[in-house]
């Protein structure tokens, strides 16, 4: 009595709600009075500031990258190559220098090795506090206010606290190894610690940040699957392993996403920490490596080559998210 | 066996939540304990920075850093001065005035901005809006470096505020020459907050009722006028969350600053917090704790009064 | 005047790959002016997108709706001298009652503040909110948030009214009385108004007419009796009545209908109303399957008791053909609605009798009607005129 296609109709339409073209579809509305140019007053200023700011500089950077720009003056755009891509990745003396220049795998290990070790210690941090704040405990709030307290810092004021914290002589870090035996240790400047310096005092600064998202997490988590695990018999540690961590998906996702890109972003912190655009190298991350060699060195092409190598690798991480949360339907 | 023994563990810890204590079995008191030491370690920092920036420089030993100044009667632990205060805000004076003047402005027009375009990508419907607004999302994990030589570029070559900015910078009294990099720092913030706000907004508007909408539309109101009459007025929450969000951001930012600003007159104040405390004699820790502390009290003062809004800022 | 014309009306949706869903397909209603006509069907039937496309919240895809004569597809919503009633109630949040009723005076109309207010207060008065107009929604409760919305369509004084289920998030009691108020309103301000609803006791009660929509598709338009005892199809049959008519999957063969388990012998006139059509449904509203003491009749048939579920009032007795319980599920079950006093056990033998002339006849290919139930001269007439 029915053929199929209706039967596929009927699916979608099972659920409520009404679907809606908004009562303008654009074929044969007047251009005037279709809704996506009634509401361009709204969008469209902002859209343009965004994609001449954002869009157009990263092409432009892409353009600049492929110049031989340095010192003052104008960027001569006749001549494009992609020596600044070969010498980032072999070295060499390139044709606008008379001096050798170092590859960028230096500072592309170290960034790498931040990222990994400031998002994972992030993470885990923030879901240990997130699961201890969620136990029904009292002063919740000033608890959560406390932890999140260093996300409101900037990366410059942390920096200088914690280069106190780190201080040889007067830091209280160092007072407490020396108060276990262990005598003061230099480790601002000491190249096999500071590195792990700089992403523990990240860790410190952004973990809050972590255990928030992960406290609204578990919270969206049905009470009943705590009971129903609890009426099952599992124990607290299998609660959390086989129920909970389960559901922290998405909440992992995107911290990571988020975490991963303020890794990306510590300029700030080092330059604060070593007061300019020389951490040395065993802290120098991509991005120290790029602004100095612009800003410092007048090296803007070559500059605008590492920014590449740092926005392809921010898109590795950025687009599949997005991706999916396209599918989701969340955006 | 382990069965029982976790069913035993529920029916003790829901007798434990309902008795007059309110819970202090070990379990609570270890859970308890650790709460309080990662407390201990989110504010020992902040707390050793507070002590030592109200210690006098010439008595500061660093011995205890977290310890009140107490000389003379605790030894060791520095005099008591508000010196060190002194100095920072003298010291970044001009840095704190150029920040007010950009972070202001700045944070209003993100706001403003990031709320029409939500509104014009989220509660007017038309076609392609999510590939334009996919495109927001994008910039808002935009590592800042892929952008900075453009951008000098940009302030410096392409839109020469400078030469404009001189006539008037000799005709009002307020307005000085360098302001014009102050303009351009605006700028520059707006258009790289205007992805989050948009975000944050999109995520408010997006729960408003379509029907209610709809409905003002069958009462003739127009897409401004919804806008104006519903929207806008049902936003004031999520404005508050959005303009404490991008005060932090820009008043903590370095990076910009030092490549459009780069140093001199305009510098903002996290520019001219990295080179503070530090000469040929070595470090005045003192001086350098109490100058970041103020140049993180606008944030701290935020945070701390609208925490809430805070967090629900950065979790979105 | 305010007459409604959908004249072929369709509305098509494009899917994100490329293909289309009918969601309206070719709907042809005329509403007089002052009728009150509901739109029922079952969910995503396309009631609600039929409604907004007369709201100009939805693009028409083809065909034309007129108002009084006039073309409104290209007209905006505002424009279209429409009022709707929204399921959710659609209030401004932030504003008091007064301004929720004074916002579409505002912005529709050059009216001075002073008539604005008057207005107002007239309109709520009518709704006897006067008392709430000070007032903001959320301090209200759902049946006052109900009298709002109302207010504020009829404070405009529109040509139309639209509504869109505005009872289905009140409480079962509420929507009985606000029910009757919104047909006494309607009555009183005499104003065209087509109501949606997926209850068709909402639909029999409230409305001087229904079209029932199934899968985009206009089933049948009728008056409530019509619609109750003429249904075109089987899908009417089907949707208005509660309990449903019952159905039976029969092939005819040489005047009696052959169905699993029993067989139904037909007189030639009902007979001849079947023509060529061999596989039928054969159709029986529960009350007019009666109960008897013993099969005397051909239509008379030996059942057995599976439910019986007490109404009080009545009892609705779920029936099998044959007469030993069997704890096998029974290929057809069937219900009678039997009078509340009446004691039925579960699992006895009863006699069910379905007199020939409340049957109805359907073909099973199309669902079109063959044959309807015979009606005394007084309903006849009723349904037929109106």
């Amino acid at each position: 009595m029915r053929n199929p296609l209706s039967i596929i109709r009927r699916r979608w339409s099972d659920s409520d709600d009404v679907r809606t073209d908004g009562g303008t579809a654009a074929e044969r509305t007047p251009f005037l009075q279709r809704e996506s140019v009634r509401s361009a007053p709204f969008w469209l200023p902002p859209f343009l500031l965004v994609a001449l700011f954002v869009y157009g500089a990263i092409l432009w950077n892409i353009v600049l990258s492929l110049t031989d720009f340095t010192g003052l003056g104008e960027p001569d755009y006749t001549n494009l190559d992609f020596e600044n891509y070969v010498v980032a990745f072999t070295g060499g003396t390139p044709s606008w220098s008379d001096l050798s220049v170092e590859p960028i795998w230096n500072s592309l290990g170290n960034t790498v090795a931040l990222m990994v070790g400031f998002t994972v210690f992030c993470l885990v941090l923030g879901l240990l506090l997130a699961i201890l704040v969620d136990q029904e405990i009292r002063f919740e709030n000033t608890f959560r206010t406390v932890y999140l307290l260093p996300m409101s810092l900037s990366f410059v004021v942390t920096a200088k606290f914690w280069l106190y914290m780190y201080n040889v002589e007067t830091g209280l870090v160092n007072i407490v190894i020396t108060s276990l035996g262990f005598g003061p240790v230099e480790i601002v400047q000491n190249p096999d610690l500071k590195l792990a310096a700089v992403a523990f005092a990240l860790v410190w600064q952004f973990s809050g940040y972590a255990m928030i998202v992960y406290l609204a997490g578990l919270r969206a988590i049905p009470t009943s699957h705590f009971e129903a695990a609890r009426v099952d018999g599992a124990s607290t540690y299998r609660l959390y392993r086989r129920v909970v961590l389960p559901q922290l998906r998405t909440a992992t996702v995107s911290a990571l996403v988020v975490l991963t890109v303020f890794a990306l972003k510590a300029f700030d912190f080092l330059f604060s920490m070593y007061s300019g655009y020389q951490p040395g190298p065993s802290a120098d991350i991509l991005a120290t490596r790029m602004v100095r060699e612009a800003y410092a060195n007048s090296n803007w092409a070559y500059g605008s080559a590492i920014a590449v190598v740092l926005f392809v690798m921010a898109l590795f991480i950025v687009a599949p998210y997005i991706y999916s949360q396209y599918r989701r339907g969340a955006l | 066996m382990s069965q029982q023994v976790a069913t035993e563990g529920t029916t003790d810890e829901t007798d434990r939540e309902t008795g007059l204590l309110g819970g202090y079995g070990l379990r609570r008191v270890v859970l308890y304990a650790i709460l309080l030491a990662m407390g201990v370690f989110y504010l020992v920092p902040i707390e050793t920075g507070v002590m030592t920036a109200f210690t006098d420089p010439a008595s500061y030993t660093g011995r205890a850093p977290f310890l009140p100044p107490l000389e003379p009667l605790v030894a060791n632990s520095g005099e008591f001065s508000i010196q060190p205060w002194q100095n920072a805000v003298s010291g970044l004076s001009q840095g704190l005035l150029n920040s007010m003047i950009l972070v202001i402005p700045a944070t209003v027009l993100s706001g403003l901005l990031g709320s029409m375009a939500a509104y014009g990508l989220t509660n007017v419907h038309w076609r392609g809006q999510l590939a334009i607004y996919m495109l927001f999302v994008a910039g808002i994990f935009i590592p800042y470096q892929a952008v900075l030589v453009p951008l000098t570029q940009f302030w410096y070559n392409v839109v020469p505020l400078r030469t404009m900015f001189e006539p008037v910078g000799m005709a009002l009294p307020i307005i000085e020459p360098y302001h014009w990099k102050l303009v351009a720092l605006i700028v520059t913030h707006v258009a790289y907050g205007l992805p989050i706000c948009t975000l944050l907004f999109r995520a408010h508007y997006k729960k408003l009722s379509d029907e209610m909408l709809e409905a003002a539309r069958l009462d003739g109101a127009s897409v401004t006028r919804i806008y104006r009459r519903i929207v806008l007025p049902l936003s004031i929450p999520m404005f508050a969350v959005v303009f404490i969000y991008q005060f932090t951001q820009i008043w903590n930012d370095l990076l910009f600053a030092l490549t459009i600003v780069q140093f001199g007159d305009a510098a903002v104040v996290t520019q001219e917090l990295v080179g503070i405390g530090v000469s040929q004699s070595g470090t005045n820790f003192p001086l350098r704790m109490a100058a970041a502390l103020v140049a993180a009290l606008p944030t701290l003062v935020v945070y701390v009064f609208f925490g809430d809004k805070f967090a629900r800022g950065v979790a979105a | 005047m305010a007459e409604l014309t959908l004249d072929a009306v369709t509305k098509v949706f494009q899917e994100g790959d490329g293909s289309e869903v009918v969601a309206v397909d070719d709907v042809n209603i005329d509403i007089g002016d002052g009728e009150f006509l509901v739109l029922v069907g079952p969910s995503g039937c396309g009631k609600s997108t039929t409604l907004r496309m007369i709201a100009g919240l939805e693009t028409i895809s083809s065909g034309e709706i007129r108002l009084g004569g006039s073309r409104l597809n290209e007209k905006q919503p505002a424009e279209r001298d429409i009022a709707m009633v929204f399921q959710s109630y659609a209030l401004y949040p932030h504003m008091t009652v007064r301004q929720n009723m004074s916002f579409g005076l505002e912005e529709s109309t050059d009216l001075d503040d002073d008539t604005i207010r008057e207005t107002v207060t007239d309109a709520a008065t009518t709704m006897g909110i006067e008392n709430l107009l000070d007032r903001k929604p959320g301090e209200l409760s759902g049946g006052q948030q109900q009298r709002v919305a109302l207010g504020r369509a009829i404070v405009r004084d529109p040509e139309v009214f639209l509504m869109d289920e505005p009872l289905s998030n009140l409480d079962a009691k509420l929507r009985a009385g606000m029910r009757t108020e919104i047909q006494r309103l309607q009555e009183d301000l005499d104003v065209t108004t087509v109501y949606v609803t997926h209850d068709q006791t909402e639909a029999m009660t409230m409305g001087d007419r229904i079209a029932v929509l199934d899968d985009g598709e206009l089933m049948q338009v009728g008056s409530p009796l019509e619609l109750y005892h003429r249904p075109a199809n089987q899908f009417v049959a089907g949707f208005i009545g509660d309990p449903s008519m019952n159905f039976f999957d029969v092939s005819h063969e040489g005047g009696t209908l052959v169905g699993d388990g029993f067989e139904y012998p037909l007189s030639s006139d009902v007979a001849s109303d079947l023509g060529e059509t061999t596989d039928c449904v054969l159709g029986v509203r529960p009350e007019d399957v009666s109960l008897v003491e013993s099969a005397t009749d051909a239509h008379d048939f030996r059942t057995t008791v599976e439910v019986v579920e007490p109404m009080g009032n009545e009892n609705n007795v779920y029936l099998s053909f044959g007469d030993e319980p069997s704890d096998e599920e029974p290929d057809q079950r069937f219900v009678a609605t039997v009078g509340g006093l009446r004691r039925v056990e579960r699992d006895s033998t009863v006699v069910a009798r379905i007199p020939e002339d409340s049957v109805h006849l359907f073909d099973a290919a199309t669902g079109d009607a063959l044959h309807n139930r015979v009606l005394e001269e007084d309903v006849e007439t009723q349904a037929t005129i109106n």
